[in-house]
């Protein structure tokens, strides 16, 4: 029993570590809060919604092209939103930047409410991850498993890129120290977008993934955001690697808390956060003193 | 020449403010009476918020309701007219909202929370300010018993009925030997937790029930609480859960293989079978619920409401809609037999009626808790179904007087939370 709660914490934490990436990558370089990633993760859903009919009769592949391209649009909804506003007031202070994302998720939400209304939708399962694998003599979805291989791919995929690549380089240079990327020569601008562009598409990707086993509705976005800040305030904002020990963190302390303490398994996970941030804290003092 | 002048102007303007005067308390002595003068229905539901997806289907059935009414020369010839505002599923925003419809609005009767707790707030508005209220979804016994105001109604099943009519089916399954019972973590779930337990004990004391799980509202992810409930090997797991995360606990439980394992018994509404649609698993689910119009075909009223409902809005209606239809038509028939509007009329003739409406010939309202004798529907969930989506099968109809708390349980109850 310990062993199966074990191994569905895991799987839980690297759905949360998908949802989480995107948005502790935009806070890492451009020191904001985007509240709106709840919302981007809602739109991968509903376009995954949309589009897997168009692709994908119960097949994987046409629901991994129907998740990608959701992801893409999600990405350029971001994109967008960038340039069009967040551009404008990166030197406005960090509240106002806050109330915009939050006037996002208003737009977004209201939208998506206008086009797929405001009842509760369901996407299919493709046939080849519906079943379930059989571990001594408990049964695990083989989609976590699938869930939990595009974790970490996507975890693999970041390292390369933020380590060898131009891009990374430029990516961690600016999350060190943006001023001294700008005296570079090098055009912030691009930069922001370009981090804003691949938050959007983690969020948009982490929604469309996940859209089969669970629930769509237009109020995913709150839902989302919440589980998202606790494991990025877990693993320190803007820390990849705090994120992804963050996310199997909660997931793993939720499952054991329903296993030993059923009616406090909420409060567990809140109970972690508070005890981060309060070491956290003592130990900012400490290296004042 | 021009005092004169001056004299005859004051003559005519005193005419004048006499004549208006007079005009106006003309007015305000027919103003009651006038035939044209609306019946004002304040609505306050959580339009945007958590009650969304279950809102629509109640505004959509109140606004062809009184379309129909209005239609047919509207309440003791005068029109009704619907005031809609969104209390975006917040408490304190349904009572702000409630008190402004009664005192600016000046609305006759308010209806329309979907959250108990919403539902809780308004219904102090109501008994404050002397204004009818009824709900329709919403439905926390607290205000039919802890809470009681007398000029509060329900239309529904409250939490109590609707777990004991779970524990009824639970019981009524021989071969099932052992259950977990499952609650959202809010009051509604632990209520219907506790009830469904205590109900159980009773029907069977020979049947094993584990340790209840409680996840929360809405819960996206509820693989932790499956395999937990699965790992006690139970026959059937009770879920007072609904919505989303009723969606989410039968989608990922299918991936657990948790319906080949156990049953799961819940509140089964036609807007998650339409939204499970070919998700839904064949076997496993069955479910208890409010207003299924499948089953309702029988009753011309029923038939003809199901009718007019998809002329219009092109689908089946849900149980939401349903329900509220037959609310609002319950309000009418005891605005005709009360002769009018007046708030302490009304609610005797709310007590003293009995209606034909969608989900039976004799409907209603007790007159010590204001409580509806409505009938819980519980049956098996099928995918084989006419309608594009699952349906439930062997359909039994619990009526109200094997789930109602009797007199005595209602006044111990009130007696206790003293």
């Amino acid at each position: 029993m310990l062993t199966v709660q074990i191994v569905n914490g895991l799987m839980e934490g690297m759905m949360l570590f998908l949802i989480a990436s995107g948005l502790t990558l935009i806070f890492g370089v451009s020191r904001i809060i985007n509240f709106a990633h709840g919302s981007l993760y809602m739109l991968g859903a509903f376009l995954t919604y949309q589009l897997v009919p168009l692709f994908s009769d119960g097949s994987l592949l046409g629901f991994a092209v129907a998740v990608l391209l959701g992801a893409v649009l999600a990405a350029a909804v971001g994109a967008l939103f960038e340039m069009a506003v967040l551009r404008r007031i990166y030197r406005a202070p960090e509240l106002m930047q806050l109330i915009v994302t939050i006037a996002l998720v208003l737009i977004v939400r209201d939208l998506v409410r206008l086009v797929w209304g405001p009842n509760n939708v369901s996407v299919s399962m493709p046939d080849a991850l519906a079943g379930a694998v059989q571990i001594g003599d408990s049964f695990f979805p083989t989609f976590q498993f699938a869930i939990f291989g595009a974790g970490l791919l996507v975890v693999a995929l970041m390292i390369a890129i933020i380590r060898f690549t131009r891009a990374g380089v430029l990516l961690r240079a600016a999350t060190d120290d943006r001023g001294m990327v700008a005296l570079l020569g090098i055009d912030q601008r691009r930069i922001f977008t370009a981090t804003f562009a691949a938050g959007s598409f983690l969020a948009g990707l982490a929604g469309g993934l996940a859209s089969p086993f669970g629930n769509v509705n237009y109020l995913l976005d709150t839902e989302v955001i919440v589980a998202a800040f606790i494991v990025v305030v877990i693993g320190g904002l803007g820390n990849l690697y705090g994120a992804l020990a963050g996310a199997l963190a909660v997931g793993v302390i939720k499952s054991l808390g329903v296993l030993y303490f059923p009616r406090l398994a909420m409060v567990l996970i809140f109970l972690v956060m508070a005890a981060v941030l309060l070491v956290r804290s003592m130990g900012r003092r400490e290296l004042q003193r | 020449m021009v005092d004169k002048r001056f004299e005859l102007s004051r003559t005519l303007a005193r005419a004048a403010l006499a004549a208006v005067g007079l005009a106006m308390v003309a007015a305000v002595a027919a103003g009651p009476a006038r035939a044209a003068d609306p019946i004002r229905i304040g609505l306050v539901a959580g339009i945007s918020g958590a009650c969304g997806p279950l809102v629509d289907g109640e505004v959509k059935a109140v606004e062809l309701g009184v379309d129909q009414l209005n239609a047919k020369g509207g309440l003791l010839g005068r029109p009704i007219e619907l005031i809609k505002r969104d209390s975006k599923t917040k408490p304190d925003e349904g009572a702000k909202l409630a008190r402004e419809l009664v005192l600016n609005d000046k609305v006759d009767v308010l209806t329309g929370t979907c959250s108990s707790a919403v539902m809780l707030a308004v219904s102090a508005v109501s008994k404050e300010l002397k204004t009818p209220f009824y709900s329709t979804i919403g439905n926390s016994q607290k205000a039919n018993i802890e809470a009681f105001q007398p000029y509060f109604w329900q239309t529904q099943a409250h939490a109590l009925m609707e777990a004991a009519a779970a524990a009824e089916f639970v019981a009524g399954h021989a071969d099932w030997k052992r259950v977990v019972p499952m609650g959202f973590d809010y009051e509604w779930g632990h209520t219907s937790v506790d009830t469904f337990v205590a109900h159980l004990k009773q029907l069977r004391p020979d049947m094993e029930i584990a340790d209840p799980l409680f996840p929360k509202i809405g819960e996206s992810n509820m693989t932790s609480y499956i395999t937990a409930a699965l790992a006690q090997k139970p026959d059937v797991v009770y879920a007072a859960v609904f919505g989303g995360g009723l969606i989410n606990l039968i989608k990922q439980g299918k991936s657990f293989g948790f319906f080949q394992r156990a049953s799961l018994v819940t509140l089964m509404t036609v807007d998650t079978m339409q939204a499970l649609a070919k998700d839904m698993p064949a076997k496993g689910v069955s479910g208890y619920a409010r207003a299924p119009f499948f089953e309702l075909m029988g009753n011309p009223k029923a038939k003809a409401f199901v009718e007019a409902y998809r002329e219009r809005y092109g689908v089946y209606p849900d149980d939401w809609a349903t329900s509220s239809y037959d609310g609002l038509m319950y309000l009418a028939a005891a605005i005709e037999a009360a002769g009018g509007t007046d708030a302490d009329k009304l609610m005797a003739a709310v007590t003293s009626i009995t209606v034909h409406g969608l989900r039976g010939d004799a409907l209603k309202v007790r007159d010590f808790d204001h409580l509806m004798n409505a009938p819980v529907y519980v049956g098996d969930v099928t995918t084989d179904s006419p309608y594009g989506f699952p349906i439930m099968k062997n359909v039994v109809r619990i009526d109200a007087d094997k789930t109602m708390p009797s007199k005595e349980q209602v006044e111990k109850l009130r007696a206790a939370a003293q």
